[in-house]
């Protein structure tokens, strides 16, 4: 049974969300422009607000539908800045890395940006979405593409390192290329590990509902290329000392692929996840 | 080095897994741009001649069941295989050299820092433990210990689990069995060409207050013919039932009807027919009635049938005629009306919805799971614990020279050395 209060809360606590995220991209452009340390702390105090009220917004959201919020365009690309947020925020936290934020904070209002465009209205769950798997296997896909969404900001910060003079003050608050380079690391590492979790979970939910853990439709596909786009991503660097530039360009390339998994798989090739 | 020796070292190495991970995603891309299992006249309309004989050539309409991606996946089985073989002496050799003071003392590294006091402190602060203590050849002491040794068979057990997934689906793919029945409450069907017969018991599609379904509903009976010995289960879309090793999926529902054909007054046969059956007269092969689709609330608007809802309120019956393979005429009955054609008149009744079952046997699921789920554990590990070992060797004059290495840690790594030797660092 639908909730409409609930629902009316959460519209709102996602319009507050989205003007919140903005305001933290301003904040972290602002920051870089004009040089002020405290600018940073404020726009990440900003972020951290929006993503408490995003989570609010969600839950409000999964209580009025009376299910989990994670089953259309909307939930998913609404819980995918959330996961973008979530990771964002801790690795802004644990690397002492302000300026990851103003790299980060326009994927996420682009991503919330992007559910805002789509269709908010609740329907009810098919049958085959009926499985207490929907939860474990989504929410991994958030985790991973968030982390994914990050690799891809760090990959920029990287690949603009080189134009920024030394001993600027940017200079000083960017990790140096190689830290850069670990933090990309454990980013898409944490991206990939989702994946595969999430791959694995969809695979036995699959064999539950359609009787076949592995069909070859689209979105799985695409799943498996991105999954095999980062393991060549890890195996390169072990084999050809890729580091540095060709990690970045190649951490960008495999977030497109994440981004065409998520959004060109749905629009453009039906399949079985075509609900997605 | 031998010719055999040389060639396994190239199957198993990561230069020739990095070729077929780049034709796989090539493949994946290329099977789920280019539609699949179409014919050769289809892809000649939407891509034109050239192309469409392309595709056939290269087999790019079944990419997936396609000669050269088995090949490929037996290849990266191979170099999987080969690689973890090849790696295995060197993965045991270091670790047991890790954390051995024989080792340490000579390795050298940049991570390094001059300290006072006991190291095991600094051990601790960083997390290393296994700590082992011997006295070096000029006889001040040697400590050592190690972080995260499990992390080095990571990417070891990685490869494993990849390799028992690969096996396990394709052994699935390969020697699964699968079939469809489908009917109405009461009918009872051979499941393929087996010694089982399922029956339908009963059918049941759960709505919501707003008429949205909710939940279908199949209880089965299967019975061996052979020996008469049966079971009994209920499958529902996300809950298989499982019977005689075989797993019955709801998989899906759709109209059914009696069909009933009569000669010159007489019945010749009635029986339930399900939308795009076919059904031949008994005493005339010949000629042919495909019953192509059912509407619950039948209407013509402007020019094609539809339903105007899921109740039964108008019964529509849309078929096609075929006489000596050649269709002759296609209609839509409704009400009383009945399909005449010289002597035989074909008369629709009765609709409902059928259920329509999956039914599959496949021994190698557990086995494709299981390399998931190691495959999942090996990434952990090779991800998240990163194998690092720490060793101090005593001065002569007391104080203590400690060095780490962690080949994955880069950077990050050093830093956490940096922040906590500090505070043990000589001034």
């Amino acid at each position: 049974m639908v909730n409409e209060t609930l629902l009316n809360i959460e519209n709102t606590l996602f319009t507050i969300t989205m003007l919140l995220y903005f305001a933290a991209m301003v904040g972290y452009f602002i920051f870089i422009a004009s040089k002020k340390e405290l600018l940073a702390r404020i726009s990440y105090i900003v972020l951290l607000v929006g993503f408490v009220l995003h989570t609010a917004a969600l839950i409000s959201r999964g209580i009025g539908a009376g299910r989990l919020p994670m089953t259309n365009q909307y939930e998913f690309a609404a819980s995918f800045s959330w996961g973008l947020c979530l990771v964002s925020l801790i690795f802004i936290k644990k690397y002492r890395f302000d300026v990851l934020g103003a790299f980060a904070a326009p994927v996420i209002f682009l991503v919330i940006g992007y559910a805002a465009m789509q269709s908010k209205d609740v329907h009810e769950l098919m049958p085959a979405l009926r499985s207490n798997w929907l939860g474990f296997h989504v929410s991994t896909a958030i985790i991973a593409y968030g982390a994914f969404g990050v690799s891809f900001a760090i990959a920029l910060v990287f690949l603009c390192r080189d134009r920024i003079a030394e001993g600027s003050f940017l200079d000083q608050h960017i990790p140096s290329k190689s830290k850069l380079d670990m933090i990309g690391y454990r980013s898409v590492s944490l991206g990939l590990l989702f994946l595969t979790f999430c791959i694995i979970s969809g695979s036995i939910w699959a064999e539950r509902a359609w009787g076949s853990y592995w069909s070859w439709d689209p979105k799985e596909t695409w799943s498996l290329i991105t999954w095999l786009i980062y393991a060549v991503y890890l195996h390169q660097r072990i084999r050809k000392g890729w580091r540095g530039k060709s990690a970045a360009i190649f951490a960008a390339i495999g977030f497109i692929c994440v981004l065409f998994t998520y959004i060109g798989v749905n629009t453009w090739i039906p399949g079985i996840h075509s609900y997605a | 080095m031998g010719k055999l020796k040389k060639t396994s070292r190239f199957l198993g190495s990561m230069q020739f897994a990095m070729i077929l991970l780049g034709i796989l995603i090539l493949a994946c891309v290329a099977g789920s741009m280019i539609r699949q299992g179409q014919t050769y006249s289809w892809y000649s309309e939407v891509y034109g001649e050239r192309t469409a004989s392309l595709i056939m050539t290269l087999y790019m309409d079944d990419v997936f069941h396609s000669w050269w991606f088995i090949l490929i996946t037996a290849f990266l089985c191979l170099n999987l295989l080969l690689c973890n073989l090849l790696r295995l002496p060197q993965l045991v050799r270091r670790w047991k050299r890790m954390g051995s003071p024989e080792a340490a003392v000579r390795k050298e590294s940049g991570i390094c820092a001059d300290i006072s006091g006991d190291p095991e402190k600094l051990f601790a602060d960083l997390k290393f433990g296994g700590i082992k203590e011997k006295s070096g050849p000029d006889g001040g002491r040697i400590k050592t210990g190690t972080r995260g040794r499990i992390g080095l068979w990571g990417a070891w057990v990685t490869h494993l689990g990849v390799l028992i997934l690969i096996l396990g689906f394709s052994l699935g793919q390969a020697l699964k069995e699968e079939y469809t029945v489908y009917g109405v409450p009461g009918q009872t069907r051979q499941i393929g060409d087996t010694d089982y017969l399922l029956t339908i018991e009963d059918f049941q599609i759960g709505l919501r207050e707003d008429e949205t379904v909710e939940q279908y509903t199949s209880e089965l009976t299967v019975r061996r013919a052979s020996d008469g010995k049966s079971e009994s289960g209920k499958t529902q879309v996300n809950a298989p039932a499982s019977m005689f090793g075989m797993r019955f999926y709801q998989n899906s529902t759709g109209w059914a009807a009696r069909a009933t054909v009569e000669k010159n007054g007489e019945e010749l046969q009635s029986e339930i027919v399900c939308a795009g059956d076919f059904i031949a007269a008994a005493d005339n092969p010949e000629l042919v009635i495909y019953f192509n689709a059912f509407y619950p609330d039948y209407a013509l608007v402007e020019g094609s049938p539809m339903t105007l809802s899921s109740e039964l309120n108008n019964p529509g019956y849309l078929y096609s005629v075929y006489y000596q393979g050649n269709m002759i005429g296609m209609n839509a009955l409704t009400g009383d009306d009945v399909i005449t054609i010289d002597d035989y008149t074909v008369r629709f009744s009765d609709p409902q919805t059928y259920t329509l079952i999956a039914v599959k046997r496949d021994s190698f699921t557990p086995l494709a799971f299981a390399g998931g789920l190691i495959t999942l554990f090996g990434l952990m590990i090779a991800l998240f614990v990163w194998p690092a070992s720490i060793w101090a060797v005593q001065k002569e004059d007391g104080t203590w020279h400690v060095s780490a290495e962690c080949r994955k840690g880069g950077q990050l790594f050093a830093d956490e050395f940096r922040e906590n030797a500090e505070k043990y660092r000589i001034e």
